[in-house]
């Protein structure tokens, strides 16, 4: 089988969408643990706190596995029946994964910091930990609305 | 089902009788007693004194404490308790603890025989840290087999034991040979970095000698303190080791044997902490030398109860009940139904309601019930779970803000198995039951515009709120001509979305735009500022805007839970091909999904929380009320039953 330029451009698409925001999770993830581990030196009885907080900016990553895993599904390469696409067809599936990709690499960052700001609010005051995640979770909609993007364009994309 | 309202009470009543009149009132644990000392007071109590002899009370306590935390901190790691999360606490009975009140002496006698052998403990550690040292330093000369005594100089001759840098025991020996000097060197042993020698020299030579030793760095090692041989001196140094070691076993078993006196000890801490709470209460009470007065805030069904519960211990104590004043820091109680109680969580986390606003509960109880199961929407999902959290619940002795999140949990187990049927997921694509109505992958647009719906009722419902808010506080006006124009500006808009509706949309939208736009500015002086102000306000449309668009999480969420399951069902069936596959196909399954559980339970509380706090409580809520902290029987290890 002959592989077209619009394929190549598809899977393209679906690799930026799991690891572009896979490394931006990965780095705020790491950037919450190290300010959780100062804070649990001093008192390890905030462990599972500091834990939510970190988990926070994780979840831009799955939802670019998410967006992957869907582009996979569209083109067809997880049944093994990779569709014929049209160079056009390929840098459509390409544009649609863009939203998820460069938000979700750049709001886990953005989000770690406030999730790392937020493990200081649970070291000197562990009792007011849901601000520290709303202002976390706050930045999160972005990446929210970013993988509604890219998935309601994947789902409106005639490819077969 | 709202904010519980509070009296203020004023008593007085006698000193002598103050005991026992906070006693009931700690038991009964329905006033907060607040400072009246820095509060002007027109009733005539001119002399607020403290006595001096409250303080020494009070310090006295602090002591009793300190040292019955010691023991009890002491005793901990050598007793066997139940966990408490698990068993309950123990329970103290008042028989039990007046004959514990009676041994008290016994019992401080006790702790103060604890100290002693606490501190007997780290003497002997400390001897036994400096031993363990000393071993170490003359470890390396064990070989050597004169008594160390001898060491030192005989008459002409003189014996030094030293230690030499390895590198440099070569050159020594050959300058000390290329001299002629009458040395005598002979090696005894190694050390880590250092040869040791036994040197015996001519008094004569002592000079060149030591020149020598200078030279290359040589440590002369004089034993001080000891007697015999090296190796006898180990030998006896690990006999001390030994004895040490034996010394501490057979304190640790005193201590063990101690150990069952913990529970003891703790009902004492419990009785004495009540007690010093009660003392501080003292501390903000006015008075004279026979009469107190004292400032308490009750919540109005407990009235009749504090009421009684005074007239049963003294006929000498006035009470009087009256309103809160306009500049009354009222501390705030809730009171909800009992499925709603779950939901305080929520808000007791963002900020308890202003006491004289409006206790959002029940308004939010049923959008967090509906949007967390939505964003987790797995039939299967919800129903581990429920399990989880009921098991949870009905297992371990959960309290206060941790019971109340785990209720949560299971409730929104519930609604998320609701949303599964509605969804048919269960465990994603794993299991096929046709949806209630319809699976959002298929038309992820209709769950969409459900989200957009679910929005719009939220933020009417916190407009009218709002608007509630106005007309309580008599603002009739402000409520019409803010909250209720928007309504129907609103109104007007989402009418547009419908194609048989958008005439009469026009007019309403219109309307109420206009409305907006003649009303805004109504406070400006100014006629011109009264327009600008009035129209800048429709810039406000794209707030709601915004607002409505940020429940698109709602499908978001819901989507990703859905998508992740499949992809976990799609790599468990590629292991899927032979037996081994077979077992690690079940492993990625029921990791893969307890995963997704847990992070999208994460996800839904998160973001159905900040649904609540940004879109709903922008609208109307008020925070920054101050929960109300009775006096009240509040122990830390025993259950008292006093």
């Amino acid at each position: 089988m002959e592989v077209t330029l619009g394929q190549v451009l598809a899977l393209l698409g679906a690799a930026m969408a799991v690891f572009l925001p896979g490394i931006g999770s990965a780095k705020g993830v790491g950037m919450v643990g190290e300010a959780a581990a100062g804070v649990v030196t001093e008192d390890p009885s905030k462990f599972s706190q500091t834990l939510i907080l970190q988990a926070l900016p994780g979840t831009q990553g799955i939802y670019g596995l998410l967006t992957g895993f869907v582009v996979m599904q569209r083109i067809g390469i997880l049944g093994g029946n990779l569709l014929p696409l049209t160079t056009y067809q390929g840098l459509l599936v390409f544009a649609a994964c863009l939203p998820i990709a460069i938000v979700g690499l750049l709001s886990a960052i953005a989000q770690a910091r406030a999730a790392a700001a937020g493990v200081g609010i649970v070291a000197k005051r562990p009792e007011e930990l849901a601000k520290g995640i709303t202002y976390a979770a706050m930045v999160e909609t972005y990446a929210v609305l970013a993988l509604l993007a890219s998935i309601l364009m994947l789902f409106g994309l005639k490819l077969a | 089902m709202a904010i519980v309202k509070m009296k203020k009470m004023y008593l007085f009543g006698l000193n002598k009788e103050r005991d026992k009149i906070l006693g009931v009132l700690q038991k009964l644990g329905a006033a907060e007693i607040t400072d009246l000392r820095e509060e002007d007071i027109d009733i005539d109590v001119t002399e607020r004194q403290l006595p001096e002899q409250l303080g020494s009370e009070l310090s006295e306590l602090e002591l009793k404490l300190s040292r019955l935390k010691f023991a009890i901190d002491f005793l901990k790691p050598y007793g066997k308790e139940l966990n408490p999360l698990i068993h309950g606490r123990p329970k103290v009975s008042v028989k039990k603890l007046q004959d514990l009140l009676n041994r008290e002496s016994e019992i401080f006698d006790l702790i103060d025989s604890l100290s002693a052998l606490d501190q007997k403990l780290s003497r002997l550690k400390t001897e036994e840290s400096r031993i363990k040292s000393q071993v170490e330093l003359i470890k390396p000369w064990e070989q050597m087999d004169i008594p160390v005594e001898e060491l030192g100089a005989t008459g002409r001759v003189e014996v030094r034991a030293v230690a030499v840098p390895k590198k440099d025991f070569k050159s020594l020996r050959d300058k000390v040979v290329e001299k002629e000097l009458p040395v005598e060197i002979i090696p005894v042993g190694e050390g880590r970095e250092k040869s040791l020698l036994l040197t015996v020299y001519h008094i004569s030579a002592k000079s060149d000698i030591q020149e020598l030793f200078k030279e290359f760095a040589v440590d002369t090692e004089e034993f001080t303190g000891f007697r015999g041989t090296p190796a006898k001196i180990i030998a006896q140094l690990q006999e001390r080791l030994k004895a040490i070691e034996t010394e501490r076993q057979k304190i640790k078993t005193e201590i063990s044997r101690l150990a069952n006196r913990l529970l003891d000890m703790e009902a004492l801490y419990d009785y004495w902490l009540l007690e010093k709470q009660k003392k501080e209460n003292f501390m903000k009470m006015a008075g004279t030398e026979k009469v107190f007065l004292m400032k308490a805030w009750v919540p109005e069904p407990s009235v009749g109860a504090v009421k009684e519960a005074i007239t049963s211990v003294t006929s000498a104590a006035h009470m009087v009940f009256t309103e809160p004043s306009e500049e009354d820091d009222i501390p705030v109680v809730l009171s909800n139904p009992r499925l709603v109680q779950p939901f305080e969580v929520v808000t007791e986390l963002y900020s308890l309601p202003n006491p004289r606003g409006i206790d959002p509960n029940v308004f939010m109880a049923p959008f967090y019930f509906v949007f967390f199961g939505m964003m987790v929407s797995d039939a299967v999902y919800g129903l581990v779970l429920s399990l989880l959290s009921g098991l949870a619940l009905w297992k371990l002795k959960l309290k206060g803000m941790g019971k109340k999140l785990v209720e949560l949990l299971f409730l929104g187990g519930i609604s998320t198995f609701i949303w599964g049927m509605i969804f048919g997921s269960w465990l994603g694509d794993l299991i096929k039951v046709k949806p209630l109505w319809l699976n959002p992958l298929d038309n992820p647009l209709a769950v969409l515009f459900l989200s957009f719906a679910f929005g719009l009722i939220q933020i009417y419902t916190g407009i009218i709120l709002s608007a509630y808010k106005n007309i309580r506080n008599g603002k009739i006006v402000d409520a019409l001509l803010d909250q209720g124009l928007w309504l129907v500006l609103l109104t007007g808009l989402v009418m547009m979305a419908f194609p048989n509706l958008t005439r009469i949309a026009k007019y309403v939208t219109i309307a109420g735009a206009g409305g907006l736009v003649l009303t805004q500015g109504r406070s400006q002086k100014n006629i011109l500022k009264k327009f600008i102000s009035g129209l800048l306000s429709l810039y406000n449309v794209t707030g709601y805007l915004s607002d409505v668009l940020s429940y698109s999480r709602l499908l978001a969420l819901g989507l990703a839970t859905g998508v992740i399951a499949t992809v976990i069902n799609t790599m468990a069936r590629m292991l899927a091909v032979n037996i081994l596959g077979y077992i690690a196909m079940l492993l990625v399954l029921i990791g893969g999904h307890l995963f997704n559980v847990a992070v999208n339970a994460l996800g839904a509380y998160v973001h159905s929380s900040r649904l609540q706090y940004i879109e709903f409580f922008g609208k109307f809520y008020e925070g920054g009320g101050k929960p109300f902290q009775p006096l009240r029987i509040e122990t830390k290890y025993v259950d008292l039953e006093v």
